[in-house]
């Protein structure tokens, strides 16, 4: 579907509007949602005749990159988030066209997308859950990543962390995971902090986030992150794995529990994954999941995790959802 | 009465189930399940802390148990 030479983004389309024809394949009723300014194009219900190459625009951009595969079209694009990625364009000149098929979503949409751009969010630990997080919000477009992690690679990290190879190994996490990160997409700030979260440093290095993403793997740590969180009044994004079990809440949002409340002091149990073992795949769904949350608050999308306690096993694929 | 116990992590690894069933008296508690959870866990559990949810509802205090009433037994988990 996503065969490059199909595709033109709007700047790409404003930088050439000259030597294309533009047609409007849209039904009359979705024309008044995003207008088509600044383009002459034309309106396909009209019958056209084109000669030369053509951008074909229909609401959202994947109706077009449809017509033209199954036609079989030559010398046509199909405009990368159709008439809503162009409307934004031309009112605001962003181009958020990569992220079309997330804008398309109602729930998100371009004042989605837009938040998302100005969100902040602190990922505490960059391994098997902060490796998967930072990824899925990075590629999903936040606008600000601030990874913070003390600790090396190592070769027992690889199977579960997979912004690190062989070679990396003994290098710093944070470094390593920038340089990757950064290859995904420039439209994302990445800053890191090479040392581990102690009490000396949490209050400064948290104290810009919108969201904080626990993917630590101590509760001593994560025990600080919801003092933090609570008194600075930042979500906190909980994570945490045991074998094929994870789970995922949202802490300290707006007044809701906190971690204390989750776990009330002083909790004992619960190995590392280093200690009790773990699946790769585990900590991918779970740091995913984790983002996803994140996405939710930084929109402002409900129904969420906040003030509950989400179990995945990924033995039996079964989900509990707990009332805190 | 009969009564649903979810388990979960530390508590299915010990007990080797995903749930069980389990017939108690009327008026039984969730300090008493704890209790016969542990037993059970034989000493797999000890120093394990553990939370409870009935119906899908945290419980920070002991709470009286119905007939058909699921119990979760939730320990923390550390990952990452």
């Amino acid at each position: 579907m996503e065969d490059r030479s199909l595709i033109i983004t709007p700047k790409e389309l404003n930088d050439r509007k000259t030597e294309l024809t533009v047609i409007d394949v849209r039904p009359k009723e979705q024309r008044k949602e995003f207008p088509i300014e600044g383009l002459d194009a034309v309106l396909s219900e009209n019958g056209v005749e084109i000669n030369g190459q053509k951008v074909l625009v229909c609401q959202f951009g994947i109706v077009t990159e449809g017509m033209i595969i199954e036609n079989e079209l030559a010398d046509t694009f199909s405009l990368l988030g159709g008439a809503q990625a162009w409307d934004e364009f031309y009112r605001e000149q962003k181009d958020l066209s990569r992220w079309s098929r997330q804008t398309v979503l109602p729930e998100i949409g371009i004042e989605g997308q837009k938040k998302l751009l100005g969100g902040k969010v602190a990922i505490v630990g960059v391994g098997g859950l902060g490796c998967p997080a930072a990824q899925a919000l990075l590629t999903a477009g936040i606008g600000y990543l601030h990874l913070i992690d003390g600790d090396n690679v190592s070769l027992s990290n690889l199977h579960r962390q997979p912004l690190y190879s062989p070679d990396d190994v003994d290098k710093k996490k944070v470094k390593v995971a920038k340089e990757k990160l950064a290859e995904l997409s420039a439209e994302t700030s990445i800053h890191i902090t090479d040392t581990f979260l102690d009490e000396e440093n949490a209050d400064v290095f948290l104290a810009d986030a919108d969201v904080i993403i626990d993917a630590t793997d101590n509760i001593k740590t994560r025990q600080l992150m919801d003092q933090i969180s609570k008194r600075k009044n930042i979500p906190m994004v909980y994570g945490g794995l045991f074998r094929f079990e994870g789970q995922v809440a949202i802490l300290n949002a707006n007044g809701s529990p906190g971690y204390s409340e989750l776990f009330p002091e002083p909790p004992s149990g619960g190995d590392t994954c280093e200690d009790a073992g773990v699946l790769g795949m585990l900590p991918g769904i779970i740091g995913n999941i984790q983002a996803l949350e994140a996405v939710k608050l930084i929109v402002g999308i409900n129904p969420n995790l906040v003030g509950k306690l989400l179990i995945y096993d990924g033995m039996n694929h079964s989900t509990e959802i707990i009332e805190i | 009465m009969k009564i649903k116990v979810k388990c979960f992590s530390q508590v299915k690894y010990a007990l080797g189930e995903n749930e069980i069933i389990l017939e108690m008296e009327t008026g039984s508690t969730t300090l008493g399940l704890e209790k016969i959870i542990r037993e059970k866990a034989d000493g797999k559990l000890d120093g394990v802390s553990l939370r409870v949810a009935v119906n899908q509802q945290y419980q920070s205090e002991e709470t009286i148990l119905t007939d058909g009433d699921e119990v979760a037994f939730i320990p923390p988990v550390q990952g990452g």
